[in-house]
């Protein structure tokens, strides 16, 4: 072992650290080196100096004082996460019995919704019916109702059959005394009630044939 | 709760996270004074010393997920935290303690005269030993935590690695170099095994 390896290893003599082959090189250079027995001499005794330095030391602690801090936050830091907890579950269940209640509200509305809306809808129905048996004026003439059914219409005079494909029923709410203009025959007696009537329309948008509901043909008859 | 010696610092951890206050006490216990030595020793002062162990169990308490246990004790966690908070501190506080801080230290620690101890003696051994302390407190950072955890608190390489979070081979290197500078700035020493063999016939 040369001065400068035991100046690395040799100041481990006595240590558990160093292997046990190293230390009997180094204490065989530590008699033949009067330079190096110098310097572990001087190690030894310094290094008594720090155990006796850590030995002062040794059982030093903090103070009681900085426990007290310690579990105090420990403390306040679980309350407040306690407190966050139950809060999050709080806003959970709050949140849980809202969509609950709107889920409820929201069916029980339009479950009540379904009923309201086919009344008023036959409610319309009844009052446009109505509006039409008791005569507005301004609706004369209006269409109500279109179907391709030509079945049982009765030609105008000086007409000619349209052909299927060209022909369009109209259905209208008209005076009787309107059947006049289109050449049929109406009784006097009620030429101003208001009947439906069927119009059998050519491409050329001029009526071809008339069909009349089973009252209103027995009442112009 | 009960809490058993045999429970892990895992273990303990872990309890301590949920909330139980007597897992963290006993985590507490078990590490304090060790960290405590180490920031005294690091910074010669027992406030700052205090200052540091607090903070590094409010880490504990704030943030316990930050201590991953695939890479090292709890043990090694906490002196790596020690040793930021300490060389923060060594960073802000000037390199001369003053004398308030040193006196601090020193109270607890001088030398008890013994009765074969003549007055005299008992004042050498006090004056080396401050000469000591001073030169331990003077050694760059990473060469002093390095004396003080292998050669004051005694830790093996192996420990002292998994504490400063470096290989054995830099623990070695330091300590050589550690070693070398307290024994330079200590020349004095040279002629003490003289006055010691003296004292000693």
């Amino acid at each position: 072992m040369t001065c400068e390896e035991f100046s690395t290893a040799g100041l481990e003599l006595g240590s558990a650290e160093s292997d046990g082959v190293l230390q009997n090189a180094a204490r065989e250079h530590l008699r033949e080196c009067p330079h190096c027995a110098v310097l572990h001499e001087n190690w030894m005794i310094l290094r008594d100096d720090l155990r006796g330095l850590a030995a002062e030391t040794a059982n030093a602690e903090a103070s009681p004082r900085v426990e007290m801090r310690l579990l105090e936050e420990f403390q306040t830091k679980h309350r407040t996460v306690k407190a966050q907890r139950s809060g999050v579950i709080l806003g959970w269940s709050l949140a849980a019995a809202a969509a609950l209640v709107f889920a409820v509200s929201g069916t029980s509305w339009y479950l009540h919704r379904v009923p309201s809306v086919a009344g008023i809808q036959s409610n319309s129905r009844n009052a446009a019916a109505n509006k039409g048996s008791q005569g507005a004026g301004s609706e004369a003439g209006e269409i109500l109702v279109a179907s391709n059914d030509s079945g049982d219409f009765a030609l105008l005079p000086d007409s000619m059959p349209p052909a299927p494909q060209d022909a369009t029923v109209v259905h209208v709410q008209m005076q009787r005394a309107a059947l006049g203009a289109l050449g049929l025959t109406v009784n006097e007696e009620h030429a101003g009630d208001w009947i439906q009537v069927d119009l059998l329309v050519g491409d050329d948008g001029l009526p071809q044939a008339v069909r009349l509901p089973q009252t209103a043909s027995e009442a112009s008859n | 709760m009960h809490i058993g010696s045999h429970d892990t610092d895992d273990v303990l951890l872990k309890r301590s996270a949920k909330g139980d206050q007597l897992a963290f006490a006993e985590l507490y216990h078990r590490h304090q004074g060790a960290l405590f030595r180490f920031a005294l020793r690091m910074t010669g002062s027992s406030w700052a010393a205090e200052e540091i162990v607090q903070d590094v169990f409010m880490t504990l308490v704030r943030e316990p997920r930050k201590y991953d246990p695939s890479r090292g004790t709890i043990g090694a966690f906490l002196y790596g935290v020690a040793r930021n908070r300490i060389m923060k501190h060594l960073e802000r506080t000037p390199r001369d303690f003053s004398l308030d801080e040193a006196g601090e230290a020193g109270r607890e620690s001088h030398p008890q005269l013994r009765e074969h101890m003549t007055p005299a003696r008992w004042a050498e051994l006090r004056e080396r030993r401050e000469q000591v302390r001073a030169a331990v407190s003077e050694l760059p950072p990473e060469f002093r935590e390095t004396v003080v955890l292998c050669e004051l608190e005694e830790m093996s390489y192996d420990e002292a690695a998994s504490a400063l979070e470096c290989p054995v081979g830099t623990i070695r290197s330091r300590l050589h170099r550690g070693r070398a500078l307290l024994l330079a700035k200590l020349e004095m020493l040279r002629e003490v095994p003289k006055r010691a063999n003296a004292c000693r016939g």
